[in-house]
């Protein structure tokens, strides 16, 4: 049942984004337009970062875009619609309705990886290397979890806020920019690191930059990964609190409506 | 008919910007802007391995206006759709220029500030020198540029009129000034056809502008300043003749959009 659930938020999910023109801009047009940005700043920088930085960077923009804008705006968008109410009060449970849809976009928007990564070997010729494959595709898996957790942080913070659109707005950038999705974060100043470091997408993105290259200490590559699921499953405790708080509150107040 | 004017754009101002608290404006014009401004310059840094980001801080000051007046103006006639107002304004019977340019007013003005203040945080944390550098000249560049990514902006609002995916539209039209207005990587790195195109869209003249008054020589400052004013105030008529020629198809066919 829980299962059915999911799976049919998932695809309704993914057919309610995809007509949305945003969702479409930040899937299909933001790949494109940020790896050939990128590639022409990195240019002269040296083939290595191309795949590393050009394409992980240009798709993983790509992917977080379509995150700040969809699945951090959908409890706002169910609002809008007049169906918060329902999907609140649904047996089926909300929270398991939200992950659905957010678990929809995040797969949905991995295509911005895959076409970042196409735009990359189609115009520019960019080679195709993955040093440790096996090791990419668990960072890879290890990064969507985090994506999903993280946005469901989101997602709750949002819930009863009316500014939701700004908060949307103002969380693209400067995570992109504090988990060094496109340079590494050690050229931050060390206090804005630390900073960087308490956010699990900053691992999920070395380690998947680590695979790209070849993974040389693998002790150092789990090492990683173990404190990226650490952290995620911190991001997942709150967003349980956070849930719960909420609850209470919209039960107490007899309401779903912004603050 | 001048008092009116300031009213009007003050209305419309006060329309955007009173859900959100001061702190929360200042964040929106400001904060987000400047962030983006710190993110591409980091790339700069890292990707060029250079610690002199002159070019760069110009390039992005400049483009920071593009929050205000491409976002901001690009979506008027889409939010004059959503709360209704369409038709007040196709039917009512005053001038639509003064009214489309009072909307732009205050745009036009945050835009102005929020590059001014690029260029002052950009001389604050990356070092960039500005003596030496004509400050009354500087500060005409940014009026220029302002007006003419004013006129670029209202010319996009009314494709609100043709099209219901004007977020699409908007992202994308910034995406593409990223790339061919030669903030972020020397034109010359462009095949001839974008070379071609980035003379066409607004701000590239006058961020090389900006950067020759960096120079001993200031040579084209002029004719670039000149081919800036030109470019906008052909944006200008372009906007002013589009809109008459919808509203005259509203008028015939009886209905606001034309898609």
């Amino acid at each position: 049942m829980k299962l059915a659930v999911l799976y049919s938020t998932m695809v309704l999910q993914m057919k309610k984004s995809f007509v949305r023109p945003m969702f479409r801009f930040c899937l299909l047009a933001n790949p494109i337009l940020n790896t050939i940005l990128l590639y022409e700043m990195f240019r002269t920088a040296g083939e290595e970062s191309f795949l590393a930085y050009v394409v992980l960077g240009a798709g993983l923009m790509g992917l977080w875009s379509c995150i700040c804008f969809s699945s951090a705006g959908d409890i706002n968008r169910e609002r809008y619609s007049g169906t918060l109410a329902l999907i609140f009060a649904t047996p089926a449970s909300f929270p398991l309705i939200i992950l659905g849809k957010i678990i929809g976009n995040t797969l949905l928007s991995l295509l911005s990886l895959l076409i970042s990564l196409v735009t990359a070997v189609l115009l520019f010729r960019v080679p195709l290397s993955i040093g440790s494959p096996l090791l990419f595709l668990a960072a890879l898996a290890g990064t969507v979890t985090c994506f999903v957790v993280i946005s469901s942080v989101i997602a709750c913070l949002l819930t009863l806020s009316r500014k939701t659109e700004l908060y949307m707005n103002c969380l693209e950038i400067p995570i992109i920019l504090l988990c060094g999705f496109v340079f590494p974060v050690s050229i931050l100043p060390p206090a804005v690191q630390a900073l960087s470091r308490a956010l699990s997408p900053t691992y999920a993105i070395e380690l998947l930059r680590m695979s790209l290259y070849g993974v040389t200490d693998l002790r150092l590559f789990w090492e990683k990964f173990g404190i990226m699921l650490a952290i995620t499953a911190l991001y997942a405790i709150l967003s349980g609190l956070l849930y719960r708080r909420i609850d209470r509150r919209v039960r107490i107040a007899a309401t779903l409506e912004v603050a | 008919m001048i008092r009116r004017f300031f009213h009007q754009a003050y209305l419309y101002h006060k329309g955007r910007s009173a859900a959100f608290h001061a702190e929360e404006f200042i964040l929106m014009q400001l904060g987000y802007p400047l962030i983006s401004l710190i993110f591409y310059c980091l790339i700069a840094s890292y990707s060029f391995r250079t610690d002199n980001l002159t070019a760069w801080i110009i390039g992005n000051s400049f483009l920071l206006c593009t929050h205000a007046c491409i976002f901001g103006l690009g979506i008027v006639f889409d939010s004059e759709r959503y709360f209704g107002r369409l038709r007040s304004i196709l039917s009512a019977p005053c001038k639509k220029l003064p009214l489309i340019l009072a909307n732009g007013l205050y745009s036009a003005l945050f835009a102005m500030c929020a590059s001014g203040f690029g260029f002052l945080v950009g001389s604050l944390v990356f070092g960039v020198d500005f003596t030496g550098v004509n400050l009354a000249l500087a500060a005409l560049t940014i009026v220029c540029a302002m007006f003419s990514a004013t006129c670029f902006g209202l010319l996009l609002a009314m494709f609100g009129m043709i099209s219901d995916s004007m977020h699409f539209i908007l992202n994308l039209v910034n995406g593409l000034l990223m790339i061919f207005t030669g903030a972020e990587f020397p034109l010359s790195q462009l095949p001839a056809a974008g070379q071609l195109l980035a003379q066409i869209l607004p701000l590239t003249k006058s961020i090389a502008a900006m950067n020759l008054l960096f120079c001993p020589d200031r040579g084209n400052f002029w004719p670039l300043l000149a081919g800036e004013l030109a470019t906008g105030a052909v944006y200008a008529l372009l906007a002013w003749g589009f809109f008459g020629f919808v509203e005259r198809c509203a008028r015939r066919t009886g209905k606001f959009d034309l898609f």
